[in-house]
């Protein structure tokens, strides 16, 4: 019973992906980008026939252990531009630091100023990286995990639907820029949007993704600390 | 047929470095994750030549090329937390939303800046 259910779920959530993709083919827009639609499509779904979420995830963790894997094989890109990724080592490495810095102080200042407790502050200061990073980050200082994946999330999928205005507005067109800004604020969720456009610019997002994630683990305490 | 039990299989080393990861991070009991471990192990065995390109290449090309699939579940994980949405909660995603613009402008443009010939499309 359960088989069929877990089978039916992925069949769905399958569906639903490429219905996604057709529209975003037909209406390209950053409001119909697939990981938005099908999140969107999936939770109308599920409220419509009131299946709550662990009962989804019964199948839904068998696309979720490949997430894994998945994270995994951003090494192949990453192996192919090797020789461009040794070259641009230098300002990718100081972009991201500088990135992973303003991230976690704006982040913590602004939900300080707005009159958040120190709990929050804490589930919001690692909202650039990648949700099991924050989530540990987030536990050692004594926030709220599920909301930090929370706020994970929402900086994954608005980085995916705002970056190319971003890109636009500060008029940044090279790969190095558009790959570091897409890993530094929005993970791995940025990653695979870019990298669809071009390995390249994903191969950098990887990079700009794991240094960040290290940096972020190094520094946030301490930002931490001076809003505490 | 024999490209998809070929990209099956290269999957499945995949999810073996995944595992492997998963391991090395609760043993040393890293800030980091086991599949961002699994994956600096991978580059490291690329450029030992321990694995081989060939090895994973069509597996891993898959798994990129579909790499949003992946985090549907995950994400849908938000519907548990509709009240986020809600009253004070909507500050948060303002200002995570803020946070966020602001961090992808300082490292795109240090980043664009400072690319030289290299970055450049």
């Amino acid at each position: 019973m359960n088989i069929l259910a877990a089978s039916g779920i992925i069949a769905m959530t399958i569906l639903v992906y490429r219905l996604s993709l057709y529209i975003h083919r037909k209406a390209e827009s950053p409001f119909t980008l697939p990981i938005l639609s099908s999140t969107v499509i999936l939770i109308i779904f599920l409220a419509v026939f009131d299946i709550p979420y662990e009962q989804y995830m019964i199948g839904g963790e068998w696309i979720n252990q490949l997430l894994g894997p998945a994270v995994v094989a951003l090494a192949y890109p990453l192996y192919i531009h090797r020789k461009v990724m040794v070259k641009l080592a230098v300002p990718l490495f100081t972009g991201t630091l500088a990135g992973a810095f303003i991230g976690v102080v704006s982040g913590v200042s602004m939900a300080k100023w707005t009159g958040f407790g120190t709990e929050i502050l804490y589930a919001i200061s690692a909202k650039s990286v990648t949700t099991p990073v924050a989530v540990v980050i987030t536990e050692s200082l004594g926030g709220i995990t599920s909301l930090a994946a929370v706020m994970v999330m929402i900086a994954g999928i608005g980085g995916a639907v705002m970056h190319k205005y971003v890109f636009k507005v500060f008029g940044i067109t090279s790969h190095l820029g558009r790959g570091m800004g897409m890993g530094a604020a929005s993970h791995a969720i940025g990653t695979a949007e870019v990298m669809k456009d071009s390995q390249l610019e994903g191969s950098i997002s990887t990079v700009a993704m794991v240094a960040s994630a290290i940096i972020v683990s190094l520094i946030t305490p301490l930002i931490v600390s001076w809003f505490v | 047929m024999v490209k998809s039990i070929k990209i099956v299989l290269q999957i499945t080393i995949l999810y073996i470095l995944y595992q492997a990861g998963e391991w090395l991070s609760e043993t040393f009991q890293l800030a980091l994750p086991g599949s961002v471990i699994g994956m600096m192990l991978l580059i490291l065995l690329l450029f030992t030549q321990v694995i081989r390109i060939e090895w994973i290449g069509d597996g891993a090309g898959f798994m990129v090329k579909y790499l949003p699939f992946f985090f549907i579940p995950s994400t849908l994980g938000i519907m548990q937390y509709y009240g986020i949405f809600q009253g004070r909660g909507f500050m948060l995603v303002i200002i995570v939303l803020v946070s966020t613009v602001l961090v992808m402008a300082v490292s795109g443009l240090i980043g664009h800046l400072s690319g030289g010939r290299e970055g450049q499309p």
